[in-house]
């Protein structure tokens, strides 16, 4: 093989290697760290950082850590029951509006505002709304004879009033995939079941959802990872409180990394949120390629 | 004669130009409040607080007065931490004078970030009409512990906050009933006073964390009770689960639960401030940096109505409260000039005349003096003797390493006991054990007390 040959058939491997560097640079070598700061106790003097190893005593703190285990718990709830409505609501909205003629564009719009919104607005605009005696709920309430609810003091439904908030933000969200794919449906399936008799839910359920199943699977798994991380909702409504009825566990990763500067247990809390969402996501892959394979 | 008009015109001219400079630069004209000579610029990282807009005033002043120019980086409280940690953790830090919480101090002290006040002037040094503020603005290494005995000048408080009991006065007066002495006074009073869902008897932080911990730790002062055996000898036996603490955390339950909204189990700073400044509260333990909001029209229907004493004291008598004052530190990865410029500064707002004018302002000036002079004879300073008088008593807490750990400790239980998750007795048991292993974990000498009764 001639050199200019063999420079021909490599340079597609060898012109990837500023973005694979870039990626090392970005990716692993942060990852790298962060594994080393698990099993380290880090603490500073003069200036300058000290490592100790001590896997065990950091092991030994995840183990005990009470707070923690009542944070996956709390997440995995909120996750469950957040992605499901949000999915059951945003694909319901798409098919309705994809069926509007008139005023579309405009009923999009309004509809995905909520995702425009800062989260920390957001938070700060429902703390309000939520407000035992301030609220515009509780107004309502009283306005209507009702007793006022403590809808962010209570254990029964703190956690209840986060998702209700996660819900409002992020349904546009799930809604805008699902309109997109709602809107590439060929139509002339559509009208061939409407003429052999299909009813509207027929024409729903067997064949618009399996065919939007790919766009339904992108916006799962989207809106999973994402509601594994919530923090700033959480932060600003509640902080976790009362009690842990609304601890996640990304907020009680900040707490722990930032305001109790324990840098070497939160390395390893960190690693343990990725390896439950990579754990999750593999369990959802196979799942799926399970429901294809039926 | 055109001549002798054009230079009379020309006089009058100069004349008006000569008065409108005068007048347009008063404070320039005003001699400074100390003689700091030319400086280069700095810049003050500063939390977004209430008292903010008083600061900045200050500030100004000290620019027209001297020239020299500083600059403001204000920062939300929960971003002034990182921002403080990653200045002094970078090669050379963006700030020349951070301002930190009193808990957070610990933290840079130990790290060795900063630069002792005296080592970059020896000439340096602290007003003694200044409040000492439980020394916090002093490290001795030895002892890992903020004491002037032996240890070095660190910081200085550049606002000095500490929760006075706000009441009501004309309600008060209206039912004849004298203000609390006592934390049973406030019970009474309480009972007698609030008419909820109208209005609250007493209102007090209960959220989660930070807030019910810092609110409750004034009455466990005054109870008599103590996290540890005595930090500062460095005996971390932790005592926490003591019948004085336990006294203190029923105490603290059944005041927010007889005496508060319903949903006291999350109520926040903003919440307490807002119950107090819309007239649903009669009583409130809040921070004095707050007081001047509750005497401004657009943000207060209890105008002038507001009236503080020291936080009660405990069934033992004693009295409580614990400070939160901020501090003023200098980075020590700063070039030399920059390091005699933040204390240049320094030097001239720890002025009488600048304390005065920060105190005029709105804001919480740290000088006895200044408490003691003419401007406690005006209204808006009624709150000056209670401050005084609080000095006397407030100290510092959790002024160790593991301050902010035991902080989310307790604040989690502490919540947890008050929304009634467990008993007063589990919770501060449960507290103890987490303590004693934190406290074991770093090496120091520690211990526990017999569990109480759950």
């Amino acid at each position: 093989m001639s050199p200019s040959s063999l420079v021909n058939r490599t340079f597609r491997h060898w012109s990837l290697l500023p973005a694979v560097l870039l990626f090392v640079a970005l990716t692993l070598y942060p990852l790298v760290n962060l594994v080393r700061m698990s099993v380290s106790t880090i603490a500073f003097a003069d200036g300058a950082e000290t490592w100790r190893f001590t896997p065990g005593a950091n092991f030994a703190q995840l183990a005990g850590d009470d707070v923690l285990w009542s944070a996956i718990a709390n997440t995995v709830l909120f996750v469950v029951a957040s992605v499901t409505v949000e999915m059951i609501i945003g694909l319901a909205l798409a098919i309705a509006v994809a069926g509007i003629v008139r005023g579309k564009t405009w009923i999009r719009t309004v509809l995905i505002l909520p995702i425009l919104v800062p989260p920390v607005a957001i938070g700060s605009m429902w703390k309000l709304m939520y407000n035992y005696d301030f609220g515009i709920f509780n107004q309502t309430l009283a306005a209507l004879g009702a007793a006022p609810v403590n809808w962010l003091g209570s254990t029964s439904l703190a956690l209840t009033s986060v998702i209700v908030v996660d819900i409002w933000h992020w349904v546009p969200f799930v809604f805008l995939i699902l309109f997109a794919a709602v809107e590439g449906l060929p139509v002339d399936l559509l009208e061939a079941a409407r003429v052999d008799g299909a009813t509207r839910w027929q024409v729903v359920w067997r064949i618009m959802i399996p065919l939007l199943r790919p766009a339904i699977v992108v916006a799962f798994l989207f809106r999973t990872i994402l509601a594994f991380k919530v923090f700033d909702e959480v932060y600003l409504l509640t902080s976790g409180g009362p009690g842990t009825s609304t601890e996640l566990i990304n907020l009680h990763l900040y707490k722990v990394f930032f305001e109790q500067n324990q840098l070497g247990y939160g390395a390893l809390l960190s690693l343990a949120v990725i390896a439950a969402i990579v754990s999750f996501l593999l369990v959802a892959r196979r799942a799926a390629t399970a429901v294809r394979a039926q | 004669m055109k001549l002798v008009i054009n230079i009379a015109s020309t006089a009058r001219v100069l004349l008006c130009a000569a008065a409108v400079a005068l007048a347009a630069a008063p404070a320039a004209a005003q001699k400074p409040f100390a003689d700091v000579g030319k400086q280069p610029p700095i810049t003050i990282v500063t939390p977004s607080a209430p008292w903010y807009p008083a600061f900045e005033k200050a500030v100004d002043l000290y620019e027209k007065q001297t020239g020299n120019s500083v600059k403001l980086d204000v920062v939300p409280f929960v971003g002034i931490l990182e921002k403080a940690r990653n200045a002094v953790r970078s090669g050379q830090s963006p700030y020349d004078l951070l301002m930190l919480n009193s808990p957070w101090t610990v933290e840079f002290y130990e790290g060795g970030f900063l630069s002792p006040l005296k080592e970059i002037d020896p000439a340096f040094d602290v007003p003694k009409e200044v409040f000492r503020y439980g020394d916090s603005g002093y490290w001795n290494a030895q002892k890992r512990w903020r004491t002037a005995d032996g240890g070095k000048l660190m910081a200085y408080t550049p606002l000095g906050n500490v929760q006075l009991l706000h009441y009501r006065a004309d309600v008060f007066k209206q039912a004849g009933v004298a203000p609390p002495a006592t934390w049973k006074d406030v019970l009474a009073a309480c009972t007698k006073l609030g008419q909820p869902p109208g209005t609250y008897g007493f209102v007090a932080r209960g959220e989660k964390g930070n807030g019910i911990r810092y609110d409750w730790h004034s009455v466990l002062m005054a109870e008599g009770g103590n996290v540890v055996k005595n930090a500062e000898a460095g005996d971390f036996t932790v005592v926490i689960n003591s019948p004085q603490a336990k006294a203190a955390v029923d105490l603290y339950i059944d005041l927010l639960k007889r005496c508060g909204p319903p949903n006291y189990g999350s109520l926040g700073q903003g919440d307490v401030i807002q119950l107090l400044s819309t007239g649903k509260a009669v009583m409130g333990d809040v921070v004095i940096a707050a007081f001047a909001s509750f005497d401004d029209p657009a943000k207060s229907t209890v105008v002038g109505k507001l009236d503080t004493v020291p936080l009660p004291r405990g069934s033992g008598g004693a009295s409580g409260a614990a400070i939160g004052n901020w501090n003023t530190v200098v980075p020590k990865n700063l070039p030399d000039a920059q390091k005699k410029a933040a204390l240049a500064f320094s030097r001239w707002f720890l002025t009488y005349e600048a304390q005065r004018a920060f105190a005029e302002a709105g804001g919480i000036p740290n000088r006895s003096d200044v408490y003691t002079s003419d401007l406690a004879k005006q209204p808006r300073f009624r709150w000056f003797p209670a401050y005084l008088e609080t000095q006397k008593f407030a100290e510092q807490d959790l002024g160790f390493a593991e301050g902010a750990q035991v902080d989310q400790v307790l604040g989690l239980r502490l919540n947890q006991a008050l929304i009634g998750e467990m008993s007063s007795g589990k919770a501060l048991n449960l507290a103890a054990k987490e303590m004693e292993e934190m406290f074991r974990k770093n090496g120091r000498k520690t211990g526990a007390l017999p569990p109480l009764p759950e």
